[in-house]
């Protein structure tokens, strides 16, 4: 790679993470924390970028002299390995950089969504939910529905068979995984712990849902109660009231 | 050949525009034979890529790629941050650093250098992708090749970032924070000695060389080291992201639970699964935590191999340090990391 190319490289690297964070897009791939450290990271680079682009224009400018006393050709690969690269290796190890145009162009032209219904029966894990010893507090059944994410509401129903729901109404959000699951319709939505590679998805059958059912990747806020947990342990709630969303800006629950 | 840069300007110059980021391409001037051929298959691939827009935007709308594609992305997002630390942590090394200040302080006999390079390692908050450039740069700057390699095992491993996530995803089990302090470590430094008895330091020696003294300044050295290192692991970081991507699309993570009953076998499939998800080490313990049906023990090993040999870090040796050592490597830290990581679960969980 020569300097100008890999310098832009790196620009280009960096002004894509900055330009993630700034439209919110960042929250498809990693969590909300990352956020100012790919800011950070993302000047660094541009910082690397342009000072590297500006040294590489100026020793242009000023090498055309030694390049016509020197032979042809061979100055500009030292030039261009040696100094601009600064560590030595030669291109057999720099082609690489190129690849870093991938992501790029990805982002670019297509910007994947968030992990959506495929990858939900992928990460099985995530539905053997117990609720780790913790004993929850009762639910308030107060005139207001508690807003709870799927994880919370699978881990009470796994505390004591769910007996700290009560009578109380809860709110949950999250996408149709499947459409016909049984009775209703199965919601989920993924807990990231880091980045979408270590997704894993909570699940709950959504039971009762007026209107016609929901296509998959329908994102849905749910309110209803408790209803047990299924012969297949994914945990059940009764719809009382049901609207459909658009995506969320943060796609995951932390 | 004298009349070929001058030919080529015009080329540059009028593609400049169309590639769309304007500003980056347009200051590319007349490049070496490499340059122009560089950014020539950049501007091409910018345009091919704009033209099959509409090609790749409905393939994307398949789930299974899209499913791929946003793995692969937020592998690499993920890690930039931390990659950028590295760099960062490397270029200082190259430019502030002089040779003799690392020869005089690191300990001379491999018995005292493995040891300290471990705890060393403990100090740099980072994931593994952090740590690579800076044990290359360690290399080149007169550390012996086996402290080296047992800093690049140990900070991934048991920093405090991660021994931290280790404690939020195992709450109650404090335990888990130890045996993975002590499984981490102790691979580090059984490999480190290993590798001081009976590796072979010529196949580092890309790594080891000294750079030249290029006579810039520091701030120059700085800046080109941090680029260059950037560039390299960064490219592949790619190459691992996309393999772990496809696997993580291709198999269910279910697949590995019919192995969860056997002791043995549980230990072996964890062992697979962290090198085929290839998880940022400072995720990794969530996702530990998350695969119940599987023994502490086995949870362990997959807590202690995953930051030291996986799809993603397997590629960025191989770019970093060679093909030939990366492909020892890998199976003598595998074998460690089984080992040290069933010895320590079996005498304290």
């Amino acid at each position: 790679m020569s300097p100008e190319a890999g310098s832009t490289t790196v620009l280009l690297v960096g002004a894509l993470l900055i330009r993630l964070v700034l439209t919110g897009d960042y929250l498809r791939y990693v969590r909300g924390g990352m956020g100012p450290w790919l800011v950070a990271a993302g000047a660094l680079l541009v910082v690397l970028g342009v000072t590297g682009l500006v040294a590489a224009v100026r020793r242009r400018a000023d090498v055309p002299v030694a390049v016509a006393g020197a032979g042809p050709g061979d100055p500009d690969g030292h030039d261009g390995d040696g100094d601009g690269d600064g560590d030595g290796h030669g291109h057999g190890s720099q082609w690489v950089g190129w690849l870093l145009l991938a992501p790029v162009l990805a982002l670019l032209l297509v910007t994947p969504p968030a992990l959506g219904s495929f990858g939900v029966d992928r990460t099985a894990p995530g539905v053997r939910i117990s609720s780790g010893g913790a004993l929850f507090r009762p639910l308030a059944a107060g005139a207001e529905p508690v807003p709870l994410t799927l994880l919370e509401f699978g881990e009470r129903a796994g505390d004591r068979s769910g007996a700290s729901f009560g009578p109380a109404r809860v709110r949950l959000t999250g996408f149709v995984a499947v459409p016909a699951d049984g009775e209703g319709v199965r919601l989920a939505r993924y807990q990231i712990a880091c980045c979408a590679a270590d997704a894993v998805a909570t699940v709950v059958r959504v039971v009762g849902l007026p209107g016609a059912t929901p296509a998959r990747d329908t994102w849905l806020t749910v309110v209803g109660t408790y209803r047990g947990t299924g012969p297949d342990g994914v945990p059940e709630l009764t719809v009382v009231d049901a609207e459909r969303i658009p995506p969320p800006v943060d796609p995951y629950e932390t | 050949m004298r009349p070929q840069p001058p030919a080529t300007t015009p080329a540059v110059v009028t593609s400049s525009p169309s590639d769309g980021s304007g500003g980056p391409g347009e200051s590319a001037g007349p490049a070496g034979s490499a340059g122009q051929w560089g950014l020539a298959v950049a501007v091409g691939l910018l345009l091919a890529a704009v033209g099959l827009r509409p090609v790749l935007a409905e393939q994307f709308a398949r789930p299974a790629v899209a499913n791929w594609a946003t793995i692969f992305v937020a592998i690499v997002v993920q890690a930039m941050p931390f990659l950028a630390l590295g760099v960062v942590v490397s270029g200082a090394i190259a430019a502030f650093v002089p040779p003799s200040l690392v020869g005089r302080l690191m300990p001379r006999r491999a018995v005292v250098a493995v040891p300290a390079a471990a705890l060393a390692g403990a100090a740099l908050p980072g994931c593994e992708c952090g740590s690579i450039p800076v044990a290359r740069r360690l290399m080149s700057r007169g550390v012996a090749p086996s402290a080296a390699l047992t800093f690049l095992l140990a900070a991934p491993a048991i920093n405090p970032v991660v021994l931290v996530s280790t404690a939020v995803a195992f709450p109650g089990q404090p335990v888990m924070v130890l045996a993975r302090f002590l499984a981490g470590s102790g691979t580090a430094v059984l490999v480190g000695l290993l590798w001081a008895g009976l590796g072979d330091d010529r196949l580092l020696a890309r790594a080891m060389r000294a750079e030249p003294e290029s006579g810039s300044s520091r701030l120059a050295v700085f800046a080109a080291t941090a680029r260059g290192d950037l560039l390299s692991a960064g490219g592949f970081l790619v190459i691992g992201a996309a393999a772990a991507a496809t696997l993580q699309t291709a198999v269910p993570r279910d697949a590995v639970d019919a192995f969860a009953s056997s002791p043995v076998l549980a230990v072996l499939a964890l062992a697979a699964l962290a090198v085929l998800l290839s998880i940022c080490s400072e995720a990794d313990a969530f996702v530990a935590a998350g695969l119940r049906q599987f023994s502490l023990t086995a949870r362990l090993v997959f807590l202690v191999v995953g930051p030291m040999v996986d799809l993603k870090l397997v590629a960025l040796h191989a770019g970093t340090f060679g093909r030939r050592f990366a492909l020892r490597f890998a199976p003598l830290t595998l074998v460690c990391a089984i080992a040290v990581g069933s010895l320590v679960g079996w005498w304290l969980l």
